[in-house]
């Protein structure tokens, strides 16, 4: 579903991408891991169009995506969260989901509607979904950090993608805490049959849920594969142990 | 139409106040109906920017330009030409809003203090032509005596007339507010990456709100006119503009109605106090001080915090995030 | 040669309509030493939004407090010795106003969003401006600048006032004093780092707030500076703040917010582009700059030099 062919992205003399290759298929949950500055949020950030590649090509479901600003990415059917927590914090809960609802839906432009009475049910499906139903009144900047996390998937499911790129969904969460989040995307995975892209760093986590592993180190991937094939891999011991 | 975004109580308050203010102008002196007018053209002025400053998060720093391109518009239309005045009247609003689109569309390429820069600097370039072409505006004179059609000479009827449009413009200020635009438009001025992941297209957003905030301003423009009946430069001026936004900070710029309160403040504190004495001014930047230090929310910001429990945590979050980046 | 008149922000020049190479030349200085001027004013400025990050809009009444104590100065002590004592009072004197500013004000209110340090400052602004009124009135004031300044010399065959000379050499001289405090002093190589790094400064167990309130007094010092040095080519006047503080802050945009080269480069930019329109359309002689700043600003929308935002 999602190709990235030999894409590289630099800053300044620092290659933070380099000749990295992916490839997701319908319905997987993948996983890129790699030490810190591998360049793994890079390159989801390339993938979804806060950056763009200075080479290399990015293609979601045979059209060639790279380059193209976030907004329009996201209109074809890549939705993401962010490492760091990333959701509209003077909006209510179900505000910060509906906005996402209503974008999908094509009526962010409409004037003269009350937007409370718009994208109700959807809305508050998801939040059922993601169990946030309880809170749809609060104010998402005064969630605990967990929650917020939380929120931000269910900001990216309101733009019902069929991808969802997913950068340490469980950043700073304890790991009970992180078996249940995983847990729950990947009961939405099979629910609202998702593809999932992700990248985590509590091997365990990653080991036991994805069913395919994309390893980056410097920028560069060296190996993609099923988890007993990377675990097993030289090169991928080295890049951990190595250094 | 207003299904679930009003609800009774504040229809009922809202109702109370327009019906007395209905009444007002024949029972009290001729003086407080003028400040009252003018509190009204001033807050209509304080809306449209708050819409770009509160809702938005844009760092619409030279609104008052767009103000003065509205007065500008049909104060030239019924002095330079022979249209009927309506068309002026509606010319008004539309060149303000045209020259929005092409200030807004340079100033949306940029962000937060950058953005308020270019456009203070585009702004500065329209004052300075409205200020040094004296031949077509009347250079620093401006344009006074400006003939208004005899329905709306005496002060009354303007009072009247200019409430009429202030009501209908906050009426649709407010659906616009409480839209999936304004929801959408909220949702930038928190955060707008990840708007724009959402499938937004944030500076297109902008463009639009800054289109639509400086049409209201030129109707505000067009209202100052019909007041004052004369035009000059320093409505362009810097001054007046950095005057509106902090009304809105005033007021309260998270709330709908906080604009219209930091208007109201800000004319009486001037007119008021401007009555005692010539340093009106000192009094303002003292007032401005305790407000800094005591209620950082502005006054409605104060109340609203006060009376609802929700809007309080709305305020609690927002003192905690860097707004200005 | 024909000579035309006229009145610019308050400057009073005369100012040439015919123009070739010499005209050209000499047009240039004229716009330089306006941009030494500029400088001044805006270093300041730049060094309160580097090291402060305070968006200090009453920088513009600070120089105006200087222009109005110049005044004084000159007039009752008379003669050359008031021009050159003004030069040092009046900076002294803003800069003990902004001491008591920072210390009673400004340093409860660092951590405050930008909009309301703008706000607060646009209120001492005001407070600032009756101040003056209040002290000095609302007349027209002027300050006689000692003999030696007076008049012209000729160069390129055309004559070119003194004072714009002396403003060409202060302009250098103070951009000097202030690389020198900047890199040779501690004082003001911690003001830079904190300038790049707050947090940095706080963690090295430096004592922040006093940097702070340093660099806040040299800002005033300088806009002090500036508004003395203009005095003599102006009619003092309150609203004169309101002038400079627009063009202040559109020059510190497009230098670089806080880079006081930046400030340098902007400066120049505004002064010679005023100066070559007053040569060329007096009476849109204000909008050249304006254009300039939009120039800038869209090809290079963080301006020309590092931002330390």
């Amino acid at each position: 579903m999602l190709q990235v062919e030999a894409v590289d992205k630099s800053f300044g003399d620092f290659m933070a991408v380099n000749r990295a290759n992916l490839t997701v298929g319908k319905g997987e949950l993948v996983a890129v891991i790699g030490p810190n500055g591998a360049g793994k949020t890079t390159l989801f950030n390339l993938i979804t169009g806060q950056l763009k590649p200075d080479r290399g090509r990015i293609t979601f479901k045979e059209e060639d995506i790279s380059g193209l600003p976030p907004y329009h990415i996201c209109k074809k059917g890549v939705a993401r969260s962010f490492q760091i927590v990333n959701i509209f914090p003077r909006l209510t809960v179900f505000e910060n989901v509906q906005v996402a609802v209503l974008s999908q839906q094509k009526r962010s432009s409409n004037l003269f509607r009350p937007a409370q009475n718009l994208a109700v049910e959807e809305t508050n499906s998801i939040l059922e979904d993601v169990a946030l139903s309880d809170k749809i009144m609060d104010i998402a900047g005064s969630l605990s950090h967990g929650d917020q996390k939380i929120l931000e998937i269910a900001i990216a499911l309101g733009n019902e993608p069929e991808l969802l790129v997913l950068d340490e969904p469980t950043a700073g969460m304890s790991p009970e805490e992180t078996f249940a989040t995983m847990g729950l995307i990947k009961k939405l995975a099979s629910t609202r049959g998702l593809t999932i892209l992700f990248c985590e760093h509590d091997m365990e986590v990653v080991f036991s849920f994805a069913q395919s592993i994309m390893v980056m180190h410097q920028g560069r991937t060296l190996i993609q594969g099923k988890p007993e094939e990377v675990r097993r891999n030289k090169e991928v011991q080295e890049a951990y142990l190595g250094d | 139409m207003f299904r679930g975004i009003i609800d009774l109580k504040s229809l009922w308050l809202i109702g109370a106040i327009f019906i007395i203010l209905l009444i007002l102008p024949p029972i009290i002196p001729r003086f407080y109906t003028y400040i009252l007018t003018l509190i009204f053209v001033t807050a209509l002025l304080a809306m449209s920017l708050n819409l770009c400053v509160g809702y938005g998060g844009m760092f619409q720093f030279h609104h008052g330009v767009f103000y003065g391109v509205g007065a500008y518009t049909v104060a030239l239309m019924l002095t330079k030409t022979s249209l009927p005045v309506w068309v002026g009247f509606i010319a008004g609003p539309i060149v303000a809003a045209a020259v929005g689109l092409l200030i807004g569309w340079f100033c949306v390429r940029l962000t937060r203090l950058y953005f308020g820069m270019l456009q203070i600097s585009l702004g500065s370039l329209i004052w300075a032509i409205a200020f040094r072409w004296y031949t077509l505006t009347g250079g620093d004179d401006g344009i006074h005596g400006i003939p208004m059609p005899s329905l709306l000479s005496s002060l009354n009827s303007s009072y009247y007339f200019i409430l009429i449009i202030l009501v209908i413009c906050l009426i649709v200020l407010y659906l616009i507010v409480k839209s999936p635009f304004g929801r959408t438009l909220q949702a930038i001025r928190d955060n707008p990456e990840r708007c724009e992941a959402v499938g937004v297209n944030v500076r297109r957003h902008q463009l639009i709100t800054i289109v639509i905030a400086t049409f209201f301003a030129g109707i505000a423009g067009v209202l100052f006119v019909v007041l004052e009946h004369s035009v000059f430069p320093d409505l362009m001026f810097w001054v007046l503009s950095l005057e509106a936004f902090i009304m809105c900070l005033l007021g309260g710029w998270f709330t709908f109605a906080g604009p219209v309160l930091g208007a109201a403040i800000m004319i009486s504190l001037r007119t008021f106090v401007g009555i005692y004495t010539e340093y009106w001014t000192l009094i303002l930047g003292i007032v401005l001080i305790l407000l800094i230090f005591f209620l950082p929310e502005g006054v409605m910001g104060y109340f609203l915090e006060k009376f609802k429990p929700r809007a309080k945590e709305v305020v609690e979050r927002s003192s905690e995030l860097n707004v200005a980046g | 040669m024909q000579l035309g008149f006229i009145e610019e922000d308050g400057f009073q020049m005369e100012y040439v309509l015919t123009f070739g190479p010499s005209e050209l030349a000499c047009q240039l200085l004229v716009g330089l030493s306006r941009s030494m001027l500029l400088f001044i004013v805006t270093a300041g400025l730049s060094l309160v939004l580097g090291v402060l990050r305070v968006p200090n809009i009453a920088h513009g009444s600070l120089y105006m407090i200087g222009a109005f104590t110049a005044f004084t100065v000159s007039t009752v002590v008379g003669g050359a010795g008031g021009f050159w004592l003004s030069l040092i009072v009046a900076p002294l004197a803003v800069a003990l106003v902004g001491l008591v500013a920072e210390r009673i004000l400004f340093c409860h209110l660092y951590e405050r969003e930008h909009l309301m340090l703008l706000l607060f400052t646009f209120a001492l602004m005001l407070i600032l401006g009756d101040l003056v009124k209040i002290i000095w009135g609302a007349e027209y004031r002027s300050v006689t600048t000692a003999s030696l300044l007076q008049g012209s010399f000729m160069i390129f065959g055309l004559p070119f006032p003194r004072y714009n000379l002396f403003l060409l050499i202060m302009g250098p001289l103070v951009a000097v004093a202030l690389w020198l405090f900047v890199s040779k002093t501690k004082i003001g190589r911690i003001s830079r780092a904190a300038a790049v790094d707050r947090e940095m400064v706080g963690v090295l167990g430096i004592n922040v707030s006093w940097v702070f309130a340093t660099a806040f007094v040299i800002g005033c010092l300088l806009a002090g500076l500036g508004g003395a040095l203009i005095a003599p080519t102006v009619s003092i006047t309150l609203g004169m703040d309101h002038t400079i503080i627009i063009e202040a802050f559109l020059i510190v945009t497009i230098g670089g917010l806080g880079n006081m080269w930046g400030a340098l480069i902007g400066s120049l930019i505004f002064g010679i582009t005023h100066s070559f329109g007053v040569m060329f359309w007096p009476q849109f002689a204000i909008v050249f700059p304006y254009v300039a700043v939009v120039i800038v600003l869209l090809l290079r929308p963080r301006g020309m030099l590092k931002s330390v935002w």
